[in-house]
């Protein structure tokens, strides 16, 4: 068991030590953070309720106090469309992200490390899944619009 | 980076499998219709691949936990029994794609046939089971999990074109999202209370500073989480719905990979504290264990649908598994240094007794068991009369295999001998689960504990009987249900029968090789016996000794 | 592994049936004929029932210990062995088992009207489970098999039944399962025990854990004789738990009944005496007088049962729970010189035959008339002479008269009851289940009076009898019975008059100081200090013995039973046991006790 492994613990635990095993020093820290997000939270409620001006009336009950009177349904239907076009932006969008911090790194790479190689696979490894991907969506109909 | 890719050498099964995905979404998807025919044959060529592979590549590395080949017996696990479950469910898309169409002759529509994801979601769930068992990391834990439940959700909502499979799939997914939480909190909980992630760590963590509060919390809240996985109460909830609604072979999956990954989690996150377990967590178990059990049986009792009976049966199967992970390697390496310093020795060559070994005996015995049951209903069709529902067809009621036995002697056998083997009657690969199951829970040095568990398995076998054995009357006994017919499946059929087959021998003489590798792989789990703990009359009995 | 080919007999024994039964369901069109299965199946069983008559013949008759054993490693792993052997005891039990097997395969040809080749089949499966429990000397075997014969007993019942049979093959099946789960749990415990004494080495040789019972505390032996209990005295079945007895009987077809008379009660009794008292000979001598008293109440309540009968099947099977009840006093009889265990093995021998025999006839009726009602029969006597000799044989066999079968096996039963040392059994049980011998020469006779003299009435002969019985046009063909009937039934009367005049047959090979029934109740009889004046009215009746201190030193010694000599140390604690020292013959034994006195306060 290395002094090393021991030494990294979190600081949670070295918290947990610092005290009488099981005292209430040990705890004190996490008590009082939970105390304080009761508090925040019920204070900010109850400060609404009393600081906070409220009228009732019918005017006041309606979606628009302005003026306007709404059209139609709220609840309309989106095409699921959509959000299939959402979800392949999102994906094909993301891995543009990973490349960014791949091709920072790739550039200072020793030319004499071997790590090149190593590292171009794992990007081309990357791309054949997002190409993969790309052509079972392809397939399945999703860059079809009709 | 050499570790990392020391790592990935250990993984070409896996690597195998998703390949084997990979290739399934091409060919499913493909224009030629007989590219598209041989895509349940790249599935199964590819877990045979796998299996191959496990077989060849020698795994020497030296498991953080002890468990050395745990990981080798839970992929051939996986992959053998997968196979059959292959088989099983080849065909459910084409099948799907006749009921949606009424005029034979349509052509191949890419976006809606499910051919390709089926079969690749299939291979990604066993992979992840398979990557649960070599898991060093609570990280890698945690996705290879998601990765075996994330497939099956979509399995379950694709295949059947009911709005009862759509809710399942649905309340499978957000019941399965919640116990994701639950068990991540768990983990973190474990991090933080020792500062790692990778197990070696945590294992020398936990062995320098001994087992904190916020550790045994990590622990427990895992543990409920994982009782998602593995159906277990409180987490059961889900069970017979989802079951219900799944299309008949999906529920034989469901029954077996998403288990067989939650014990196996189960056992690496119990192994992180190590036998005998500490005192909570150790109450928690026995409680889950005995509610489990209880509840899954009486409940079955009282089902009239066979789908929620069989989901009942395996909730309460998961309750006996239990009983394993309570015993741990109950003659663990550990304990027989410790019994020599002391001048006893213990024979710890046989399985019987360990408790882990015993859940790996007993998990694929029960897959095989269910795997029949399930083989038998999914070759069964009913036909509902003049108002056809052509979407539901499965058979699902007791009135729909009546008097199987009639018609259909060997199927009315394979469904014999599976409820004979859940029953856990003498030549079965049941029985043979029980004993060893029994055994370890009898010998684990938990005092009056012990007794309690191993009473309440007996009596819940008791109780089991009465379900099961209300299948067998109905089937044999029953009046002939003429509504019924048999698919023209032959391979789903041969699935049920194969399983049938090993459960028989894996209750003879397949019984010790397999319980011999398990306790191979498991019996230098983590045991901390200090020697005080030790049952008296071993150290009585090495005292005694001149 | 088997030194020579005798040993391989037995297992022969065992395979036998199995290979016989899978005949049967080969896809031969001849065999899906009734008549055809029927006389495959009668020439099946019969070569069977030879070939336990040249196991009978190999046996050394003169030495009754277990023999012609072997072992083969079955699963090493488990501890698991495929191991048998024979004794004085379980050869005779085989003995009946296949000799009764072709008797009933005989009585089938009409009652079973529809597919005969599963019946059969089922049939041959019942009789290799039956022998394999007889012959197994490894406690997994015997468990395997005992439990084994549910499932086609189960299936006889169901499939094969009469109007009540799902309710009667569920309620069978799920007594006894739940009875013998519970024989499971305290079998694996015995099991641990001996792993925890020899270093975690587990076995599960019958002989081998016998030696773990002087290790257990009396409160462990009192657990493990209350789990053995659950699933033997269901079995047997003693008075609380046979309610699923009678109804069994009543709704299973003839051959049903008579193995289940014949053979699966048997199991019952012969459990106790293999498993439980050696394995808890203190919890067993503790409880002996309870059991006792349940068995007396068993006798009296079922026979009173038994009297207000109108079904005659029925009568017949509470007669059974009647029966069964001398067979459990005359086992937890520990009288000095073994009479009440002795008696007990040859009652359970006797009662096969003659109740077997009954049942037979009951269903010869139900046959031609398809009914079992008195109220509707009677004086048939007239009309079917032969059978009313028969009828009339089988029930004085079963009054125990003397000079029959039924009387050696109850006399000795109740000898042993009256001779039992204070304590454990008494002259008062001997009295109580001597009522019940008068209370069944009541009820038995009641019914042969009903039925076979008195008014001539029945129904007319069923259609069914008429179109598959041999003799079609005349019933009342041969004096009643056909040449099927009476080779049916004139085997088991032969024996029951065989065994009424030479018991001695039956006897010799359990009885005597190194019998095998000494050496299965020795640790137990251990336990008690028997008064030697007592003893002197019986030395007139049976040839003088040595004090059984140190016949039991010989017993065990002498017979190759295997049983350690660490069994007869005596634990010098329990208070039932004489305050003799404890004498070990190599001193490891005293090690372990002394371990385990210490360990007593865990």
């Amino acid at each position: 068991m290395p002094a090393t492994m021991l030494t990294a613990a979190s600081p949670l635990n070295a918290l947990l030590a610092a005290g009488s095993p099981g005292g209430f020093n040990a705890w004190a820290a996490l008590g009082i953070l939970l105390l304080m997000a009761v508090t925040f939270g019920v204070a900010n409620l109850v400060m609404t309720h009393v600081l906070g001006p409220s009228r009732v009336g019918e005017v006041k009950g309606t979606t628009y106090e302005s003026g306007m009177n709404p059209i139609g349904n709220a609840r309309r239907r989106f095409n699921v469309r959509f959000f299939i076009v959402a979800m392949t932006f999102l994906l094909f969008d993301v891995e543009i992200v990973f490349l960014y911090p791949w091709a920072a790194t790739f550039s200072q790479l020793g030319l004499d490390t071997g790590w090149h190689t190593i590292f171009l696979g794992r990007m081309v490894f990357f791309i054949l899944t997002t190409i993969i991907a790309f052509m079972y969506a392809w397939r399945k109909g999703v860059f079809r619009y009709d | 980076m050499e570790t990392l890719l020391a790592k990935l050498g250990t993984l070409w099964p896996e690597i195998v499998l998703l390949m084997g995905a990979v290739s399934c979404l091409a060919t499913g998807l493909n224009h030629s219709p007989f590219a598209r025919r041989l895509t349940p044959a790249v599935a199964a060529a590819s877990m045979l691949v796998a299996a191959l592979l496990v077989l060849i590549i020698p795994d020497d590395t030296v498991h953080p936990l002890g468990l050395d080949g745990m990981g080798w017996f839970v992929k051939l696990a996986v992959l053998g029994v997968g196979l059959l479950l292959l088989a099983l469910a080849a065909g459910v898309p084409d099948a799907l794609m006749q009921q949606r169409r009424t005029d034979a002759a349509v052509t191949f529509d890419a976006g809606t046939s499910i051919k390709g994801e089926f079969y690749a979601f299939f291979l990604l769930s066993a992979t992840g089971a398979m990557l649960t068992a070599g898991a060093t990391d609570l990280v890698w834990l945690f996705l290879a999990l998601e990765l075996v439940s994330l497939p099956t959700y979509v399995m379950i909502a694709t295949t059947r074109d009911t709005a009862i499979a759509q809710e399942s799939a649905i309340k499978y997914f957000f019941l399965g999202a919640m116990s994701a939480a639950v068990f991540l909190y768990g983990f973190a909980l474990i991090y933080g209370a020792t500062g790692f992630t990778d197990f070696e760590n945590i294992r020398a963590a936990v062995e320098a500073d001994g087992v904190n509060p916020l550790l045994i919390v990590g622990v427990m809240m895992s543990v409920l989480g994982l009782c998602f996985k593995v159906a277990a109460v409180p987490m059961h909830v889900y069970a017979a719905d989802v079951y219900q609604g799944a299309a008949t072979p999906v529920t034989a999956f469901l029954a077996y990979v998403p288990k067989v990954a939650g014990f196996v989690a189960l056992m690496l996150v119990l192994s992180l504290v190590g036998w005998p377990l500490p005192t909570p967590v150790l109450a928690l178990l026995a409680v889950v264990a005995v509610l489990t059990m209880t509840l899954g049986n009486l409940l079955a009792c009282v089902q009239g649908n066979l789908k929620r009976v069989l989901a009942y049966s395996s909730i309460a199967q998961s309750g006996y598994l239990m009983l394993g992970l309570i015993a741990g390697p109950a003659l663990g390496a550990d304990v027989e240094a410790v019994l020599t310093l002391f001048g006893g020795s213990r024979d710890v060559s046989q399985p019987i007794g360990n408790g882990l070994a015993a859940v790996l005996f007993y998990l694929p015995a029960y897959g095989l068991a269910t795997i029949a049951g399930f083989g038998v209903l999914g070759v069964l069709w009913v036909d509902r009369g003049e108002n056809p529902d052509p979407l539901d067809d499965e058979a699902q009621t007791f009135d729909s295999i009546s008097g199987l036995w009639h018609r259909h002697p060997f199927l009315a056998g394979v469904l014999l001998v599976s409820m004979l083997s859940l029953v856990g009657i003498p030549p079965l690969a049941g029985f043979m689960g029980k004993v060893l199951l029994g055994s370890s829970i009898v010998s684990a040095p938990l005092q009056t504990l012990s007794y309690v568990l191993l009473i309440a398995l007996v009596i819940n076998s008791a109780i089991s009987a009465a379900y099961y054995l209300r299948i067998i009357i109905v089937a044999f006994f029953g009046r002939d249900a003429e509504a019924t017919h048999v698919r023209p499946t032959p391979l789903r059929f041969a699935a049920a029968a194969v399983a049938a087959v090993i459960a028989f021998a894996l209750g003879g003489h397949l019984a010790t090789p397999v319980a011999q590798s398990a306790h191979e792989a498991t019996r230098h789990g983590v045991v901390k016996a200090p020697p005080s703990e030790l049952p008296e009359p071993d150290t009585a009995v090495a005292d005694a000794a001149p | 592994m088997p030194d020579n080919i005798a040993q391989l007999i037995i297992p022969l024994q065992l395979f036998l049936p199995v290979l016989f039964a899978f005949g049967l369901l080969l896809p031969i069109p001849a065999l899906k004929r009734r008549r055809v299965a029927w006389g495959y199946s009668a020439v099946t069983s019969s070569l069977s029932f030879g070939m336990s008559l040249f196991v009978a013949s190999q046996f050394d008759w003169s030495n009754p210990g277990l023999q012609l054993q072997a072992e083969f490693v079955w699963m090493p792993a488990m501890g698991l062995e495929f191991s048998y052997g024979l004794d004085g005891i379980s050869i005779w039990l085989v003995l009946l088992t296949t000799f009764l097997m072709p008797v009933v395969v005989l009585g089938s040809l009409i009652e079973v009207d529809h597919d005969m080749r599963t019946f059969h089949f089922w049939l041959h499966i019942l009789e290799a489970a039956l022998i394999g429990t007889f012959i197994a000397t490894d406690v997994m075997m015997f468990y395997a098999c005992f439990e084994f014969t549910l499932i086609p007993l189960f299936f006889l019942i169901g499939l094969f039944g009469h109007a009540n049979k799902l309710k009667a093959a569920m309620t069978f099946f799920y007594y006894t399962f739940t009875g013998s789960v519970l024989t499971m749990a305290g079998v694996i415990y015995v099991a641990w025990r001996y792993s925890q004494i020899h270093d975690g080495e587990w076995t599960f040789n019958i002989v081998k854990l016998y030696s773990v019972a002087e290790h257990l505390s009396f409160t462990e032996q009192c657990w493990i004789m209350g789990a053995m209990l659950a699933g033997f005295a269901v079995k047997t079945p003693m008075f609380p738990f046979h309610t699923w007895l009678p109804l069994a009987h009543t709704e299973a077809p003839t051959a049903g009944s008579v193995d289940l008379a014949g053979l699966v009660l048997k199991l019952g009794p012969y459990g106790l005496l293999r498993l439980a008292i050696p394995m808890a000979p203190d919890a067993a001598v503790a409880f002996a007088p309870y059991l006792g008293a349940f068995a007396c109440v068993g006798i009296v309540y079922a026979a009173l049962i038994c009297w207000v009968q109108s079904d005659a099947k029925k009568l017949v099977a509470y007669s059974s729970v009647s029966h069964m009840g001398f067979c459990i006093i005359g086992l937890f009889a520990f009288d000095s010189e073994n009479i009440g265990a002795s008696g007990a093995m040859l009652y359970m021998l006797s009662h096969g035959l003659a109740t077997g025999g009954l049942f037979l006839c009951i269903g010869m009726l139900y046959d031609r008339f398809e009914t079992r009602d008195l109220r509707k029969l009677g004086g048939l006597a007239t009309e079917m002479p032969l059978f009313s000799f028969f009828f009339v044989l089988f029930i004085l066999a079963s009054v125990g008269l003397p000079g029959l079968n039924g009387f050696v096996g109850e006399f000795l039963t109740m000898l042993g009851t009256f001779n039992s040392p204070d304590g454990v059994l008494g002259p008062a049980f001997a009295i109580v289940a001597a009522t019940g011998v008068v209370l069944s020469a009541i009820y038995l006779l009641f019914l042969t009076g009903k039925l076979i003299w008195g008014q001539e009435k029945h129904p007319g002969y069923s259609r069914k009898y008429n179109i598959i019985a041999e003799h079609g046009v005349d019933p009342s063909h041969l004096h009643g019975l056909s040449r099927r009937e009476i080779a049916t039934l004139a085997p088991l009367a032969v024996m029951c008059v065989v065994l009424g005049v030479f018991p001695q047959l039956v006897l010799q090979s359990l009885e005597g100081d190194d019998g095998p029934v000494a050496t299965l109740l020795g640790p137990a009889k251990a336990l008690i200090e028997y008064d030697e004046d007592d003893d002197a009215s019986q030395e007139d009746v049976i040839a003088e013995r040595p004090s059984h201190q140190e016949g039991l030193g010989e017993g065990a010694s002498s017979v190759d039973y295997g049983l350690d000599a660490e069994i007869l140390e005596l634990n010098a604690e329990h208070p039932l046991r004489p305050a003799t020292p404890a004498t070990s013959p190599d001193g490891v034994g005293s090690a372990h006790s002394v371990a385990l006195t210490k360990a007593g306060g865990r």
